[in-house]
């Protein structure tokens, strides 16, 4: 690797004539790219920028068909009002719980799974590797019934009861989570150049330290990706909560928002897009933060590859 | 002689209950344990539950086979959905790909001081939970109170029949999911971009190669297994869309929105006939089985190659 | 349970008891005995604010009275997140006690149900009869599968602007539905209607009737239908589609449809409460939350909206009526507790708080409690609800797809048949062709 590095770095010193071009064409690229950016950036941020409006407005100049892209009479009366009601704070409180959890025991499930599909062959292992991923072809909407069916035999069994508690989803979300997560890991991991591990391995390592002292460090940045992705599955999901949980008191924020907002045909717009809001900042913060580490993580590892 | 013979034959069995445990396929069996179980216990078997479901008769009574498959393949509303939803899913996940990967290229360009911005804006359809920013997107279609109509209106233009149109309708519903989905394979492919190394596009560079070439000679072969696996997702998990029509749409106007899993859950909860609605969702899986087997198997072999 | 009763309800209750007792032992499991037991009760979650609470109290009242633990969930119909708390129950015999059921969800749940005439006879007894919609849907074989609920059960007759009405139109609403009077409704027919659609429409106020396939729509498209007498599957399970009545109302219906608000056809159940808020329809068909909206938030609009009977047609006046029911799962652990809690909620101080909380909304469905005060004083403009719940019976209070057996009326309603049929008229489909596909929609339903 420092070989090519050196040849190319050789190679661009030994042609200088070459620079300026390089760069006037790189400033045409840059220019263009942020052209697109900004058009794109439009585009996606066209609705959620509409919910910041609507958030501001009372049900009164919501109903009056004014201009719609303008506040006339600017209120916090929304946000007010639903972060200090008990029951959003509940709904946030157990997404919080379930995404958290969720993904902890995804990563605890998928990055072993993931370690020993790519590098250590088994009997079955190619088949299960390819048959993880297949699990998405079962819909959703095709489980809810038969999962009904399972719990009702597990509380009959053991007395647990599993629907209408939140915590149900802590076993739910992984089936949406665990298998892309695998896939993830799989890809990073067997993109790791072979005699690494190898060398550990001669050297004494065992299986588990290979895993933790060398992949992990090393593919952080597959790792983080998997997470964000983990974390926003989870915080996301609707038709599974909307399915199992009923209790105001277990809902989590997508459902609790939905069902407690919109009563029959009459729809709060401007509480929902308050509430879609407030639900889009805990990932966001979370991204912000993680997305560092994702950084360092590439630079670490572009420096140790 | 005979008392070495005796401790071994006593540390046999104890040995190779040790060396079995540190046999790597047992170890690899071992760290996929909890994958296998979570996934038999949670969606193998309730969907072999499922499967037996199909094979019932409205009132769940009677076994009647491939009985509720031929009656679904008589149905006119049945090919419909089937159209509908592949147009759906295929030009969605078409353009949430092309989107994405042009967005990840971008922003892979601009220096990295400001890439943080950027990402961090372009990431927020993703972030806001579909259910939720899809009720923005039905605020913005309304009928009465469409914020676009206003615009529309200012500029002297006829109102658009958001939902109203079938075709409108279907460019709506899919316009949303391009929204929700595009981020997720920037972030994606952006990943991938960084894991391609600069070395390969300074040495394309210098041999002359322009920004279209080092794209398909470079960045695409590098990224195939990201791009595959990205996008054989995406087209899964849209062709299940759920939340999207059912809440901009409701599979109007006259059931030319409708896909498979909003058409199912009509028919199996809102009308009472589960087994017809789980024959339903059945009805795609094995198309898109072989198709996932395809591509994983070649995305499998180039990731052993590497 | 241990104190000697006095009132109706601890009778009927320790009636009942002995007679489930027995069921109750077979139960697959007996929650911690405390008293007469514990009790969950899943409702519809009423969009009125208060009105949940008004239910709650009755509910804590009787709870305080019979030593029984209460929990109750507000399940909202949005997302049919009722339906699915429903099924989910119903596949996994447990969940609440007590669940709200609309319409045609008694009948589909029939065999998980468990039967409540020694409840609702009583009750007829009491309050008077039902209305005949309230008896298809909620009496299956002989068996009442369901309390007729105060909660939620609403009228979906036309809610109109007097000021627009009487500008484009030239019909003053108010002199055919005095406040506190019969209504002098003979000449407030079809043809009327038709006459002031079309006036409206080229005023720039179109009427705003969904032609959708959510509730609202099927229902007002449905009581159309019925003014024609256009059925299409009998009593008997016969498809019916291709008679002269439904011809007649598709017709009329093809007619009517394009003086609509322009995207009627995507149209779902907020779409009109919108339509009539923005002030730009003249007209709309739903129960009163549309004026309770406009009235927090477009006063000056409410003040003009009079809520009255549907226009009749050759075969009568059909209000568009949507029922509500309580049921008990057969599988509940508790059914004399849950029976006891149901009479406590219908009789008349209890209707009577739920219909005043909830502004006039919930209908009881019974003949002597639908005389109120709380109707002929809400306002603004006063006397707006007065006709609200049919006082003087004028109208056949009727559900879309009716007479037709209810697992394939489910299906008729469920999946908007009626209006998807105008829509495909409307658009110009020859009417042979609509009726065509029609009825090879209606043969889909007929499995069994």
């Amino acid at each position: 690797m420092s070989a090519q590095t050196g040849s190319a770095a050789q190679a661009s010193r030994a042609q200088p004539v070459r620079y300026g071009s390089m760069s006037r064409s790189r400033r045409w690229a840059l220019r263009w790219s942020y052209f697109f950016l900004v058009l794109f950036a439009a585009f996606f941020l066209l609705p959620p920028f509409y919910m910041l409006i609507t958030s501001l407005k009372t049900s009164a100049e919501i109903s009056a068909a004014t201009n719609p892209w303008w506040v006339f009479s600017p209120t916090l009366e929304n946000y007010i009002e639903l972060l200090t009601t008990d029951q959003y704070l509940v709904f946030f409180r157990n997404s919080a719980l379930v995404s958290l959890i969720v993904v902890t025991l995804t990563m605890v499930i998928s990055v072993p799974a993931a370690f020993a599909l790519s590098r250590m062959k088994f009997w079955g292992s190619a088949t299960l590797a390819t048959g993880v991923f297949l699990t998405y072809l079962v819909p959703e909407t095709l489980l809810f019934i038969p999962l009904f069916k399972i719990f009702a035999e597990v509380r009959n069994l053991t007395g647990i009861e599993l629907i209408n508690n939140w915590w149900v989803l802590l076993i739910l979300y992984p089936t949406l989570t665990v298998p892309f997560c695998t896939w993830i890991m799989i890809g990073y991991f067997a993109s790791i150049p072979k005699e690494l591990d190898e060398a550990a391995l001669i050297d004494g390592a065992t299986w588990m330290q290979t895993l933790t002292k060398i992949f992990i460090p090393v593919a952080l940045p597959g790792l983080i990706a998997a997470t964000i992705f983990a974390f926003t599955v989870s915080w996301a999901q609707f038709l599974y909560p909307l399915a199992f949980t009923t209790s105001t008191d277990q809902l989590v924020l997508p459902v609790g928002i939905v069902t407690t907002l919109i009563k029959g045909d009459v729809f709060n717009w401007g509480q929902i897009m308050t509430g879609a809001l407030l639900g889009a900042a805990p990932p966001l913060v979370i991204y912000a933060f993680l997305m560092d580490y994702y950084i360092a993580g590439l630079t670490a590892g572009a420096t140790k590859g | 002689m005979s008392q070495t013979a005796q401790a071994s034959s006593v540390a046999v069995p104890r040995r190779t209950m040790r060396q079995w445990l540190k046999r790597p396929s047992t170890i690899a069996f071992l760290m996929t344990l909890p994958l296998i179980l979570l996934i038999g216990l949670l969606v193998l078997y309730p969907a072999g539950y499922a499967i037996h479901l199909a094979t019932l008769n409205k009132g769940m009574t009677r076994f009647v086979g491939f009985g509720n498959f031929e009656f679904l393949f008589g149905r006119e509303t049945f090919w419909m959905v089937v159209k509908q939803s592949c147009i759906f899913a295929i030009t969605a996940v078409v353009f949430k790909a092309i989107i994405g990967f042009v967005v990840a290229h971008f922003v892979h360009n601009i220096p990295s001081k400001g890439q943080r911005k950027w990402r961090g804006m372009l990431l927020v359809p993703w972030v806001i939970p579909p259910a939720m920013s899809t009720l923005a997107w039905l605020w913005l279609f309304d009928p009465s109170y469409s914020a676009f109509n206003w615009v529309l209106a200012q500029f002297g233009a006829d109102p658009v029949p958001w939902t109203g149109d079938a075709y409108w309708a279907r460019f709506s519903v899919i316009l949303v999911n391009i929204w929700i989905g595009s981020p997720f394979f920037m972030i994606m492919y952006l990943a991938a971009l960084k894991s391609v190394p600069d070395q390969l596009y300074e040495a394309a560079l210098i041999d002359g190669a322009n920004w279209w070439q080092r794209i398909w000679y470079i960045t695409l072969p590098m990224m195939r297994n990201i791009i595959a696996i990205t996008a054989l997702f995406s087209l899964i998990v849209t062709f299940a869309n759920f939340d999207i029509v059912r809440i901009l749409t409701a599979g109007g106007p006259l059931d030319l929105t409708h896909v498979f899993a909003t058409w199912s859950f009509l028919v199996g909860i809102e009308s009472g006939d589960i087994p017809l609605g789980a024959s339903v969702s059945l009805f795609m899986m094995p198309f898109l089985a072989i198709a996932a087997v395809i591509i994983l198997r070649d995305v499998v072999k180039r990731g052993s190659q590497a | 349970m241990k104190r000697p009763g006095k009132k109706t309800t601890r009778r009927q209750f320790l009636g009942t008891t002995a007679a489930v007792s027995a069921a109750a032992l077979t139960a697959p499991y007996i929650r911690t005995a405390h008293a007469a037991g514990k009790l969950t009760v899943g409702l519809w979650d009423h969009w009125v604010p208060g009105a949940n609470d008004a239910t709650r109290t009755l509910i804590e009242e009787w709870a305080a009275r019979e030593k029984v633990e209460v929990s109750i969930d507000f399940i909202t119909s949005q997302g049919r997140k009722i339906l699915l708390t429903q099924a989910a129950e119903a596949q996994a015999r447990s969940g609440h006690d007590i669940l709200a059921f609309s319409t045609w969800y008694p009948a589909q749940y029939a065999e998980q149900l468990e039967p409540l005439n020694d409840v609702v006879e009583p009750l007829i007894a009491q309050n008077g009869a039902v209305n005949g919609t309230v008896e298809y849907l909620g009496k299956v074989d002989g068996k009442w599968l369901g309390v007729p609920a105060t909660v939620g059960s609403q009228m979906k007759g036309p809610c109109s602007r007097i000021d627009l009405l009487k500008k484009h139109a030239d019909i003053d609403i108010q002199a055919i539905y005095p406040a506190g009077a019969e209504p002098n409704d003979k000449d407030w027919n079809l043809d009327t209607f038709m006459r002031a659609a079309k006036a409206c429409h080229a005023g720039g106020n179109p009427f705003g009737i969904g032609l959708g396939v959510t509730s609202d729509s099927v229902d007002s498209v449905g009581a159309f239908f019925h003014a024609f007498g256009a059925k299409l599957v009998d009593e008997k399970g016969d498809i019916a589609v291709k008679s002269d009545q439904v011809r007649a109302a598709m017709a009329y219906m093809k007619e009517l449809g394009p003086l609509l608000a322009p995207d009627a056809p995507a149209w779902d159940d907020a779409s009109n409460n919108k339509w009539l808020v923005s002030g730009r329809g003249a007209m709309i068909m739903n129960p009163p939350s549309a004026w309770a909206v406009a009235k927090r938030d477009a006063p000056q609009i409410a003040e003009q909206c009079w809520s009255h009977g549907f226009p009749s047609g050759p075969a009568g006046r059909f209000g568009p009526f949507l029922p509500y029911f309580w049921g008990v799962w057969n599988f509940s652990s508790n059914k004399s507790a849950a029976k006891s809690l149901l009479t406590h909620l219908s009789q008349e101080s209890s209707a009577y708080k739920m219909v005043e909380a909830s502004g006039g909304y919930d209908i009881p469905a019974f003949a002597n409690l639908t005389k109120f005060d709380t109707w002929s004083k809400v306002e603004p403009p006063m006397g707006t609800l007065f006709h609200y719940p049919d006082p003087y019976h004028h109208q056949v209070l009727s559900i879309a797809a009716a007479p037709a057996p209810h697992k394939i009326a489910v299906q008729i309603y469920a999946q908007g048949v009626m209006p998807k049929m105008v829509v495909r008229h409307m658009q110009g489909e020859d009417i042979e062709r609509t009726l065509s596909w029609a009825e090879s929609e209606l043969e889909g339903f007929m499995r069994t």
